[in-house]
């Protein structure tokens, strides 16, 4: 299969803790990937690393071929790849503002960046919403902005953190198949989540993290039934890791 | 219905603005009008580096450059203040570019304690720099009346180049917070990453922000020391008058809006001018107590300054129009 984005060696020390050490993977184009791991495994930074908000200090990342390990992030999202953020913070502006805002990046004029952005909305189901300030609106509805904003730098990869994560069950629900629906659109997704049920109905292969390591990767039943990944959810000794 | 109101309504404000110094020859009322006016736009000038969050403290920098390359140009060298208009906004904006670089790399407090700073060497330069400044002395226009000048037997001209002044800047103001550049820097303002991650050269556009600001400011300085006929460094470089007083009008009008700095200069002239008046010769400073209570009250109980606390009530208005007409 043909992989989209390469990465290899990425390192990344805060001080002398190793937040990510020496990660190599591949996301392969078309697929849902999944990222899991416990609390400070560095899922995030690692979003960070390859979105390029922090400089690795170590390794490299290629998307296509094309080497971005030097590149600045607004060069990065040119190029394809796009994020959400855990923490939704919405711009001080309409929802359909907001989604403006990446799309002026591509298009000038404020007539076609609105247009655009309303097929965006649609996809995300915010169209009803457009004008209303993104604080009126609920958790779930304001993490769908995020995955709108994002798709509107037309990425070939996005990064989705935690786009579930504080919703209730029929939130999920409701959100979900979006994932599903961004990947069949032609968008490769890597993604992290808490939720297990949710990552392992949908993602066709997921990566493990731990204290800044990759430990294992696989199909999802393959990963759940990893010796090493049950030892870092659960806490036991097991010699083999 | 509702935009005709509002045309009507900017035509008759328009058309009083006009006619003002027809029916007042005061001198003194003139010349709060023309105040108010010169304040509304570097207002508006200072408040487009907001417009991405950065809040600066040294825009006396850019009303120096641009006062002192016009002055100099015409006491000199003889060259009209018409050409200077140019040579002062070029000038500030070399000023804009140099503090751009601490603009791009320091974040928060630290840049508007570097936009203070450069105000301040840049005062010190102008009053060691004596064969181009006269120092401390200062420069003094002479008074030789005419368009080519700059120069003005009564105040009605500069009354009427001032509003113009207000006018382009808040027009600017508008067409920049609704371009493309506008956007980049709201989104900047409110989360520097999310923006970078969204494909902005946040960089590039507090960049652009700053230059547009820094040229008008020194396009603006140029008529305002034609209009006072004085420059000196305490003046030209003056923190309290160039720096903290936008910044003080924009926080008080609103930060980062269109009409915030229009509201604020707009109150707090006149305010500034009376309590200088009257508290300043009862003792001096206590014209600064009443600024610092001021603005303590704002920040704490209308943060998003006055211009917030009427966006509700156009609100109301538009929803009171609709429920007048049922009755």
């Amino acid at each position: 299969m043909d992989d989209l984005l390469v990465v290899r060696n990425l390192t990344k020390n805060f001080g002398g803790l190793a937040a990510v050490s020496e990660v190599s993977f591949e996301v392969r184009r078309g697929e849902i990937l999944g990222l899991i791991g416990p609390n400070g495994a560095g899922k995030t930074t690692l979003f960070n690393l390859i979105s390029g908000l922090l400089a690795s200090n170590q390794g490299s990342i290629k998307l296509e071929g094309e080497d971005l390990t030097k590149m600045p992030p607004y060069r990065r999202s040119a190029m394809g790849v796009g994020r959400t953020f855990q923490v939704v913070r919405p711009f001080d502006m309409t929802v359909l503002e907001n989604v403006m805002v990446p799309i002026f990046a591509h298009y000038k004029s404020a007539k076609e960046a609105k247009g655009k952005a309303y097929e965006i909305l649609e996809m995300v189901r915010l169209e009803n919403m457009a004008d209303s300030m993104p604080s009126s609106l609920t958790l779930a509805q304001r993490k769908r902005i995020e995955v709108a904003r994002a798709l509107a730098t037309k990425p070939k990869l996005l990064l989705l953190d935690e786009v579930l994560a504080g919703l209730n069950p029929s939130e999920v629900a409701e959100n979900l198949p979006l994932i599903r629906q961004v990947r069949d659109s032609g968008v490769t997704i890597l993604f992290i989540e808490h939720l297990m049920d949710a990552m392992m109905a949908i993602s066709e292969r997921v990566l493990v993290m731990d204290q800044g390591a990759l430990i294992a990767c696989g199909t999802p039943d393959e990963v759940t039934s990893d010796q090493c990944v049950i030892t870092a959810y659960l806490g036991e000794e097991a010699p083999e890791c | 219905m509702r935009t005709n109101k509002i045309i009507v309504a900017a035509a008759i404000l328009a058309l009083g603005l006009l006619a003002v110094p027809l029916y007042f020859t005061s001198t003194f009322i003139l010349h709060m009008f023309t105040l108010v006016f010169f304040y509304i736009a570097l207002t508006a000038a200072w408040n487009i580096p907001a417009f991405g969050g950065k809040f600066s403290l040294g825009h006396a920098a850019f009303f120096g450059l641009g006062a002192y390359a016009a002055s100099i140009l015409y006491v000199k060298y003889g060259i009209s203040p018409l050409i200077g208009i140019f040579a002062g906004t070029v000038c500030a904006m070399l000023g804009g570019v140099i503090l751009s670089f601490p603009l791009i790399r320091l974040k928060g407090p630290f840049f508007t304690l570097a936009s203070i700073a450069f105000a301040e060497v840049l005062r010190m330069v102008a009053i060691d720099w004596r064969s181009m400044t006269n120092g401390s002395v200062g420069l003094n226009i002479p008074f030789k009346p005419g368009w080519l000048n700059l120069t003005f037997t009564s105040g009605m001209p500069f009354y009427y180049i001032a509003l113009g002044l207000a006018v382009l800047v808040i027009l600017l103001a508008w067409w920049i917070r609704s371009s493309a550049l506008g956007y980049h820097l709201r989104a900047a303002a409110a989360d520097e990453d999310a923006a970078k991650a969204l494909g902005i050269n946040t960089a590039k556009s507090h960049f652009f922000a700053l230059m547009w600001s820094s040229g008008l400011t020194g396009m603006i300085a140029v008529f305002y020391v034609f209009y006072n006929y004085v420059l000196e460094p305490g003046t030209a470089f003056s923190m309290d008058l160039f720096s903290l007083q936008p910044a003080m009008n924009g926080i008080i009008g609103g930060m980062g809006t269109v009409w915030g700095p229009v509201i604020g200069a707009i109150i707090m002239t006149p305010l500034g001018e009376f309590l200088r008046f009257y508290l300043g010769t009862i003792q001096q400073g206590l014209n600064f107590v009443v600024y610092g209570l001021m603005l303590i009250a704002v920040v704490n109980f209308v943060p998003g300054g006055i211009v917030s606390l009427m966006a509700p009530w156009f609100k109301k208005k538009k929803s009171g129009e609709s429920s007048a007409r049922d009755n």
